[in-house]
């Protein structure tokens, strides 16, 4: 009986997330701008509602009569369910309401400034962003480091220092192969808008996008929402000189068929969602990189490629083609960055967030420490702060942590993509012949369907035997890149 | 003490409010956006959302909220912002407390899965995939009905959810004046003989109808900045929240109804615009009822968009838009075809006199389902046969017949009424502003609509939900719901001339 009135409550949570997640996406894709103040409110309020009722009393009793479960999932329902309840308990719904709000304002101010490249349209918006992360880690004063709470909204089980750990090694080998490789530049366009999205239909519906479930959209800065299960949001960002759009598509679809893959069972409970954003984006950099970017899907793809856009690829081979997509180029923009650079520009960023946190930075300052820090990693001068600190949106949304799961994430991707080598063989013969439903079985086998029902660190070592280990990564950039 | 409990009641109604507008975009999302998988998903979070909306609202802590201000509001002017929100919010909460929040949930689920069940079942035609969600509707709203006192018709107590406070036997007399004055007025015209509109249908693209669409809303006062026009199957209004207005419409290749579909939704969409932002965020910051919303769609889409002088100033725009189809078609014969009386199959394509009868026939067969005199299965044969008697036409399948409206899978029984009911107002809205705009059509044949609109934000929009429908008719027109303007504006538009 407990277990029902907890899954009830659990419902109920489920329903304020996605209904949470139509409000954004819509602010996102739909929303008129003078809706964005409205918005900013309405999701505030949901989010307090949420809260309060998620963070009760009657949650934590319910959870202690179910202390002793035999069945695996019902136990991991608990254990997942008390984690977040007692970092929502420490949290008072105030605060949550008033991050929500922040946030809401923060991307319509940030829409505006980005297209302006005007920072100090931004900076109050930022100021209260960082005003609020520190009250937030305020709760958390037993962890180890005030930066530690922020990540543990997105990955549990991974610290800063980990993360430092790993980042440390990996900072100076990215720097050697960033010297090392020669500068191939990227076949340049013009590539239609009509034909990026009709090359993007063609390699979603390969990969396993249907439109019962999924829809694709136009978006500043793409992304992918789930408002329930069975109905997975894609959006782009299409510009004509270059096919990064179809790269970030094959990304967000990778969000996505994670979140699709979850065993329908998770549905409306906590275990329904990817068990951290480092997994999410161990499975984006999948698609977008170890399969997008891969000798075996231009084989496939290369020809209807060719067919979509003749003025920039009829004359151009495949193998320079594919070793364009591949090549090492130091940019000013983290979504269109190669494989070797993007590590730098995802350092870059975990550094300046945790001297923001610390005061070590101020917000002002900001846009000077991020141009003198691309210089020293990447050797590029930042010409205005639309292609610098204004480029991405998670600060201004108050994303604050989430930026090292993207190179966690890569971490992880390879450490799974080689268990999925090991059992399934030559996969680039699967996909040269526009064949990706074996790979996606694989995943959603041992990844996708178990939802949240593993921590990070425990489904890592379920799947390849290990902990998270960036050594697969180097050994993978050195191989394809020095 | 007052003030603290009146910001304190604020505070609950604003948050009431914004849960109410979540459920408005889950609700146009799934419209317009959604993919089909998402339906189950949806059903639960609206659920969920509305439903605690209604608990929030029923809280017993509103209730004492409200007889702490019982003082605030009788010491404060009956037109003051103050009494007004007490008065209205009372009213809304005696109504609310009187249905348990299970079963808000419940008619809010069963109306999403109708509703997903509603479109295949039009789409093939196929009335029994839909009849058993229609009876768990009907089910809910006997449910619905039995927790409120016993009223003099049951159908009271639909109606009053669209037009607080009218009684069905008010409905009726006024039905029964159109049943008497229009069937003769389209006998007139069929005898008249035919009027050419096979110009009206054709080849029209539909992305060259949104171009056109849109020119006439900017001129109305539609802005990027706060509003959207989205195709749908079925089209709606949706203000998701303050700033943030939405139309839906159906861009038909074949024909030019889109066009008159835009400027209905623009009309419902302009009432919402123009309410007084201070009313923002509490019960009182929207239209007043279904049939005031609905005279100012009727409004703008035939009392406006319908006139010659609308169409003198955008007939030659339309013809360079569409030259093929229309270069050849003077304005005169324009003007009449799409002001042609003709019985016909579907409402939202009826002619202004037509129209009506679509409605009566409804609003009978509402009556008689909530009443049990109808069972659902033989929804389908009554339709028909009263469509074969009002109109004489014959229904050749449900898809065009019972299954052509989203309403009754929606859960919305009561609310057709409303569309008759707001012609009839609309007439006597139009009446008392051209009293004070005199020359109202130099203005349409100028291309200027500022005025217009303006006289109506004036005079109607702002007031928001402040006072009851018959009181906001009241203060704008000076008199009571009446069909006698209204039938004899139909006559001098729409009646044959005399040779």
């Amino acid at each position: 009986v407990t277990a029902e009135r907890l899954r009830a409550v659990l419902g109920e949570i489920a329903d304020f997330e996605h209904t949470e997640q139509v409000l954004d996406w819509d602010s996102r894709v739909s929303m008129p701008p003078g809706g964005a103040d409205a918005r900013a409110t309405i999701s505030a309020t949901l989010t307090r509602l949420h809260h309060e009722r998620f963070a009760a009393d009657e949650v934590g009793e319910m959870l202690n009569e179910l202390a002793s479960l035999e069945d695996e999932d019902d136990a991991a329902l608990v254990r997942v369910t008390r984690r977040e309840w007692e970092r929502a308990r420490r949290i008072p719904t105030e605060l949550a309401g008033e991050i929500a709000h922040a946030g809401g304002v923060g991307v319509a101010a940030w829409d505006k400034a980005k297209v302006s490249s005007d920072f100090d349209s931004l900076r109050p918006y930022l100021e209260r962003q960082i005003e609020l992360k520190r009250r937030y880690v305020d709760y958390f004063a037993d962890m180890d480091e005030p930066y530690d709470a922020l990540m543990d909204q997105y990955d549990e089980g991974i610290t800063t220092r980990l993360t430092a750990d790993v980042f440390a090694r990996l900072k100076p080998a990215l720097l050697e192969l960033v010297e090392r490789t020669d500068r191939r530049e990227e076949v340049r366009g013009p590539y239609p808008a009509a034909g990026q999205y009709e090359a993007a239909y063609l390699v979603l519906d390969a990969f396993g996008f249907d439109r019962t479930n999924w829809r694709l959209d136009e978006t500043m800065h793409p992304f992918c929402a789930k408002p329930g299960f069975g109905d997975i949001r894609l959006t782009t960002h299409t510009g004509e000189d270059s096919l990064s759009s179809l790269f970030s598509t094959m990304h967000e679809f990778g969000h996505g068929v994670y979140e699709f893959g979850i065993d329908q069972s998770f549905a409306r409970t906590p275990l329904g969602r990817g068990t951290s954003s480092s997994l999410h984006e161990s499975q984006s950099r999948t698609w977008e990189n170890l399969v997008g970017r891969s000798a075996g899907f231009w084989r496939w793809f290369y020809p209807q490629a060719q067919r979509l856009f003749p003025e920039a690829l009829g004359g151009v081979d495949e193998a320079d083609f594919v070793a364009g997509v591949n090549a090492v180029r130091p940019g000013l923009i983290r979504g269109d960055a190669d494989e070797v650079t993007y590590g730098l520009h995802i350092i870059l960023r975990f550094e300046l967030e945790r001297e923001l946190l610390a005061g070590t930075v101020e917000v002002r300052d900001l846009p000077e420490a991020w141009n003198r820090r691309m210089k020293e990693y990447l050797g590029v001068e930042v010409p205005d702060d639309a292609h610098g600190v204004l480029q991405d949106m998670h600060w201004a949304a108050g994303d604050f942590g989430y930026f090292p799961t993207y190179q966690l994430g890569n971490v992880v991707s390879v450490q799974i993509w080689q268990q999925a080598l090991a059992d399934l063989g030559e996969v680039d013969e699967h996909f040269a012949r526009g064949e990706f439903g074996p790979l996606r079985e694989w995943l959603t086998e041992h990844v996708y369907r178990h939802g949240s029902k593993y921590p990070p660190r425990e489904l890592v070592r379920r799947i390849t035997g290990s902990d998270l280990d960036p050594e697969p990564y180097l050994q993978y950039l050195r191989t394809k890149f020095a | 003490m007052t003030r603290p409990a009146l910001e304190r009641l604020k505070q609950r109604l604003a948050e009431v409010n914004d849960l109410t507008k979540a459920t408005a975009l889950l609700f146009w999302d799934q419209r317009v956006m959604m993919p089909p998988g998402g339906a189950p998903a949806r059903a639960e979070a609206l659920a969920t959302v509305s439903r605690l909306a209604q608990e929030r609202f029923v809280d017993a802590e509103t209730g004492r909220l409200l007889e702490e201000l019982r003082p605030l509001e009788e010491g404060s002017a009956y037109d003051s912002f103050e009494a007004s929100l007490i008065r209205v919010t009372r009213r809304d909460y005696e109504k609310a407390t009187r249905v348990p929040p299970d079963l808000v949930g419940e008619l809010r689920r069963a109306s999403v899965l109708a509703l997903a069940a509603w479109e295949p079942a039009k789409q093939e035609s196929n009335f029994e995939a839909l009849r058993p969600y229609l009876e768990k509707n009907l089910e809910l709203r006997h449910r619905y009905v039995e927790c409120f006192d016993r009223p003099e018709e049951t159908y009271d107590v639909l109606l009053d959810d669209y037009e607080p406070n009218m009684k069905t036997a008010e409905v009726r007399a006024i039905f029964d004046r159109l049943k008497e004055e229009l069937p003769p007025l389209i006998q007139e015209v069929a005898e008249a003989g035919e009027i050419d509109t096979s110009f009206l249908e054709g080849d029209f693209d539909p992305d060259k109808q949104r171009e056109f669409g849109l020119e006439i809303l900017r001129r109305f006062g539609y802005t990027e900045d706060e509003w959207r026009l989205d195709p749908t199957p079925h089209a709606f209004m949706n203000t998701p929240g303050y700033g943030d207005i939405r139309l839906t419409t159906t861009f038909r290749p074949s024909d030019l109804s889109s066009v008159f579909t835009n400027m209905h939704e623009f009309g419902h969409g302009l009432y919402e615009w123009g309410v007084d932002p201070a009313l923002a965020r509490t019960p009182l910051g929207s239209g007043v009822s279904l049939g005031l919303h609905e005279s100012q769609s009727r409004t703008w889409e035939n009392l406006v968009g319908r006139s010659r002088s609308f169409w003198r100033f955008f007939y030659p725009r339309l013809q360079e838009v569409f030259p093929e189809q229309l270069g050849s078609v003077d304005e005169e014969a324009f003007y009449r075809a799409i002001n042609r009386v003709q019985p016909s199959l579907i409402r939202i394509d009826a002619d202004e006199v037509t129209y009506n009868m679509h409605i009566i026939l409804r609003f009978e067969l509402e009556q008689e389902l909530i009443e049990g005199r109808l069972a659902v299965k033989d929804l389908p044969d009554a339709w028909n046969a009263l469509m074969h008697r009002y109109l004489g036409v014959e229904v050749p399948d449900d898809a065009r017949g019972v299954l052509q409206d989203m309403h009754w899978a929606a859960g919305g029984l009561g609310y057709f009424p409303t569309y008759a009911l707001g012609n009839v107002i609309s007439v006597q809205i139009w009446q008392r502003l051209l009293e004070d705009l005199a020359d109202v059509d130099e203005r349409f044949e100028r291309g200027e609509f500022d005025d217009v609109r303006e006289w109506l934000r004036e005079h109607l929009y702002v007031l928001g939900r402040k006072f009851t429908p018959q009181e906001t008719i009241e203060r704008v027109t000076g008199g009571r719901i009446d069909a006698a303007p209204y039938v004899a504006y139909l006559r001098e538009k729409l009646a044959p001339q005399p040779a």
